[in-house]
């Protein structure tokens, strides 16, 4: 029970990663394409909406691991 | 999965990994910045040109939260809680430390007992301190802590109370006071717990000589990618804290 519990957790959680990273991502090279000459501001803002949108799918990755672990039994 | 020492002390009980790490992590930042800043030239040496450039970096960071004249005040803060945290995560990657002895060891709670209960293979002794929940839970609430007091103390708590929590969005604030340290320490706990737990599965793979080669190609790459997120995380720490700090520290601007 626990193994599937933690395998929706950690599939769900990579799924909202994969959608939020891509609008990100989309949009970053847009924006370079736009304007070249942007592209360092843009690489550290996008790492750091990144690090922002990868937090979220993390920590219920972190969850499915103990569920998994067997710590809220 | 490892279980980790503990040691109880006055009713408490006290993570030897955490102390260790924590330790460490202090003692590496507090020698790096010494040897650093020990023979100060105008013409700045390699060490003192890349401390300088941290201690930018750290500017940058504080003038997210505080505007340019008090940003000052706040370089030191910023500069030791980033360095702190970059090295911390990076302890549990570069040298994870654990051990499949067995001598029970029953001062520091290493029993064939807890060894079972909690479907252990072995002891860990040195991981990062970041990658357990209470160092990053204390840390939030202190910086929200701090950051509530260094604002009454400047607006007076009537001000505080009022601009904060009288208005319409002062709901939407009451949730943010538990929600932000929350979501700020888990954030931190997360990745670097993530990271941890998928270099000692993949460890424990290689060892056992399931598929040793795809692993370890494997292994290399996430922990690569564990560097990268390592810093990023404490980038992203250290700046949120600032954030939520000049929060609560200028209520006129919001």
């Amino acid at each position: 029970m626990s193994i599937i519990a933690a395998g929706i957790m950690i599939g769900l959680a990579a799924l909202g990663a994969a959608i939020g990273n891509s609008n990100l991502f989309a949009k970053y090279i847009e924006g370079i394409a736009r304007q070249p000459e942007a592209r360092g501001t843009l690489f550290g803002q996008t790492m750091i909406l990144f690090g922002l949108i990868e937090a979220l799918p993390i920590i219920g990755v972190a969850f499915g691991i103990l569920v998994l672990l067997g710590v809220f039994k | 999965m490892e279980i980790t020492p503990k040691l109880e002390l006055f009713g408490l009980t006290f993570d030897v990994t955490v102390i260790i790490g924590s330790l460490l992590a202090a003692i590496i930042v507090f020698v790096i910045t010494i040897m650093a800043t020990r023979r100060l030239a105008m013409k700045p040496g390699k060490l003192q040109a890349g401390l300088e450039m941290l201690v930018d970096l750290a500017r940058g960071m504080a003038r997210m939260g505080h505007d340019h004249k008090n940003a000052e005040r706040y370089i030191a803060f910023t500069f030791t809680l980033f360095l702190f945290i970059l090295v911390a995560n990076q302890i549990g990657v570069i040298s994870l430390v654990t051990s499949d002895h067995h001598t029970e060891v029953p001062a520091l709670q290493v029993t064939q007992e807890t060894m079972k209960e909690s479907n252990a293979h072995g002891v860990v002794w040195l991981k990062s301190p970041t990658a357990d929940m209470n160092v990053t839970f204390s840390m939030a609430f202190a910086i929200a802590i701090v950051g509530a007091i260094i604002g009454i103390s400047r607006n007076g708590l009537g001000k505080f109370l009022k601009v904060r929590y009288a208005t319409p969005m002062g709901l939407l604030h009451l949730v943010e006071a538990i929600s932000n340290p929350v979501t700020h320490a888990m954030r931190l706990w997360a990745n670097i717990f993530a990271g941890e737990v998928l270099i000692s599965i993949l460890l424990q793979g290689i060892t056992s000589g399931l598929a040793g080669l795809p692993l370890s190609i494997a292994l290399m790459a996430w922990m690569g990618f564990s560097l990268f997120v390592g810093v990023m995380q404490a980038y992203i720490f250290t700046v949120l804290a600032n954030v939520y700090m000049g929060q609560k520290i200028y209520l006129d601007h919001h």
